[in-house]
């Protein structure tokens, strides 16, 4: 800034009014308030993690084992990873197959403009939020004492899931949706599937494919990590390995478990910039 | 009357055609996935649903009262681990989202490698980071806190950085015009156009991070999960359907008024 600028008067700039400033300090003060309370009541410490964190350093390191050593260890383990990786797929495709085949009558019984009535249209969307509040690594977690321990309680878990998500992004869609097609149609008399079919369907189709790949690759996330709770794939071997303390284990499949998910991602999100 | 409908035209019998083949591809996949998959048979898993499925509808049906100022009392932590998680994230991602925005560096070069580093940090499971801060720092909430801080900078580093490149340049200009100096600029140009998407988007993070949070106890990481995975391990049905009532109750709540508070906010 030049030094012979004269200075702003203060009476140049005009104060925002005052029911706005009132409204952002009352915000403010809120968000304040409830941040203090959180910072109590859950006994964060953030001056610890600074002061502990040589030892979290130190965990880093087992993590990583020594460069002459890594080689011989990882190529003994990468073997032994390659069925649970497969399996997690395999577990991740089951769940977005039945997941998009279950949301698709769903999604247009939760839909206003293509429901069949009031009744239904709420039931459908009470059901599609309880399976979205409850997080995939949960409903695996709960599935696994009911069906037997293994990639089938995975599978269902991402089914449900997934439907629960497929079902409100597709419905969201269909609300959206250029009503004249349909009017036509139904002016003409087509019934309801025909309306769907023929109105509906050709405006949403590439939108949904779109979606469903999305919806695979919170599944692929997904699958990686609900073996924690013993519903299969890779993240079963990672609970296996955490249990023994094998922290280069456990490292390593971190490193592959980000590989995989990195991977996918750039994959479906090239398809997916193709479709739109 | 054969007459009056037209052929369908080409390019819709061609994706028509598109899709019937994915359609029957996705199946195909289906099948061979199925069938080299470690399923159980069917009979173990009808003996497993024989015995578990009665107490499990006895329990959904009766839900346990007890257990619900235990349950309630763990979804408060978790909701506040939500806040704490939330708001870490907000400060980090706020200050790696300049170093993310092109108009900011002058070119995509630039800011190539602030976006690969919120990629990376985006598909990073946070529930590893739990189990690395559990196994680093122990069990409690403030592993779960750091693993949702860190995690959330992937998302919000990129949405404050969009929103950072699409500032309009208007406001700014006039504001130097008028004579202010970078300090005005920045309060009266740049601050009231970010502040609404930033407070919106922090919003949007934290109803995400709160149904993370309720799993995050799976792992040890503190809040509402750690209760819970033991009564599954013990199967202990009415007292698991109240846990589930109290976190779907919570999610609903907060989720309504955090959208509707968005909503006014954008």
């Amino acid at each position: 800034m030049a030094p012979d600028r004269p200075a702003l008067a203060a009476a140049a700039v005009p104060r925002p009014p005052l029911v706005s400033r009132l409204r952002g300090l009352v915000s403010l003060a809120v968000v304040a308030a409830v941040v203090a309370v959180a910072y109590r009541q859950t006994d964060f410490d953030i001056v610890a993690l600074f002061t502990g964190a040589a030892d979290f350093w130190r965990f880093f390191g087992r993590l990583v084992p020594p460069l002459s050593e890594m080689g011989s260890n990882w190529g003994a383990y990468l073997p032994q990873l390659a069925k649970p990786l497969i399996e997690t797929l395999q577990i991740a495709y089951v769940g977005t197959f039945f997941g998009t085949l279950l949301a698709l009558p769903l999604l247009f019984l939760a839909s206003a403009n293509t429901a069949i009535d009031p009744v239904t249209m709420w039931v459908a969307r009470v059901l599609l939020t309880v399976l979205r509040s409850i997080p995939d690594l949960l409903w695996a977690a709960i599935l696994v004492p009911i069906l037997v321990v293994g990639p089938l309680p995975g599978a269902v878990a991402l089914t449900l899931f997934s439907i629960g998500v497929l079902a409100k992004l597709g419905s969201e869609t269909v609300e959206a949706i250029d009503p004249g097609p349909l009017e036509a149609l139904r002016a003409a008399g087509a019934g309801r599937l025909a309306t769907i079919v023929y109105a509906v369907i050709p405006q949403v189709a590439a939108t949904m494919v779109s979606f469903v790949l999305y919806v695979f690759e919170i599944n692929v996330r997904a699958s990686v990590i609900i073996g924690l709770v013993g519903a299969g794939g890779i993240g079963f071997t990672l609970q296996q390995r955490l249990n023994f303390f094998d922290y280069t284990g456990v490292g390593l499949i971190i490193v592959v478990i980000f590989a995989v998910v990195l991977v996918i991602d750039a994959i479906s999100v090239w398809a997916r910039s193709r479709l739109i | 009357m054969t007459g009056t409908v037209p052929p369908t035209p080409a390019h819709v019998r061609r994706a028509r055609a598109v899709g019937i083949a994915i359609a029957v591809l996705a199946v195909v996949l289906l099948v061979v996935v199925l069938a080299t998959m470690d399923l159980p048979t069917w009979t173990r898993v009808r003996t497993g649903l024989n015995r578990t499925l009665p107490p499990l509808w006895r329990g959904f049906t009766n839900p346990d009262w007890e257990v619900f100022p235990l349950a309630f009392g763990a979804m408060l932590q978790t909701l506040y681990m939500a806040v704490l998680g939330t708001l870490l994230g907000g400060v980090l991602a706020f200050g790696l989202s300049f170093l993310a925005a092109r108009n900011l560096l002058g070119g995509t070069a630039r800011a190539a490698p602030g976006k690969a580093l919120l990629v990376a940090i985006r598909t990073f499971p946070e529930i590893l980071l739990a189990i690395i801060f559990v196994a680093a720092a122990g069990p409690g909430p403030t592993a779960g806190i750091m693993a949702m801080g860190i995690h959330s900078i992937g998302f919000l580093g990129k949405i404050f950085s969009d929103v950072i490149e699409g500032i309009d340049q208007g406001p700014m200009e006039a504001i130097r015009a008028a004579g202010g100096d970078g300090v005005h600029v920045f309060l009266y140009a740049v601050v009231p156009q970010v502040l609404p998407e930033f407070a919106s988007n922090l919003l949007y993070r934290f109803e995400i991070n709160l149904r993370a949070a309720t799993i995050l106890g799976l792992v040890g990481a503190g809040g509402i999960g750690g209760p819970l995975i033991q009564r599954l391990q013990f199967r202990r049905w009415d007292e698991i359907s109240t846990f589930l009532i109290v976190i779907v109750g919570f999610i609903v709540v907060v989720d309504f008024i955090s959208s509707t508070i968005r909503r006014r906010l954008v």
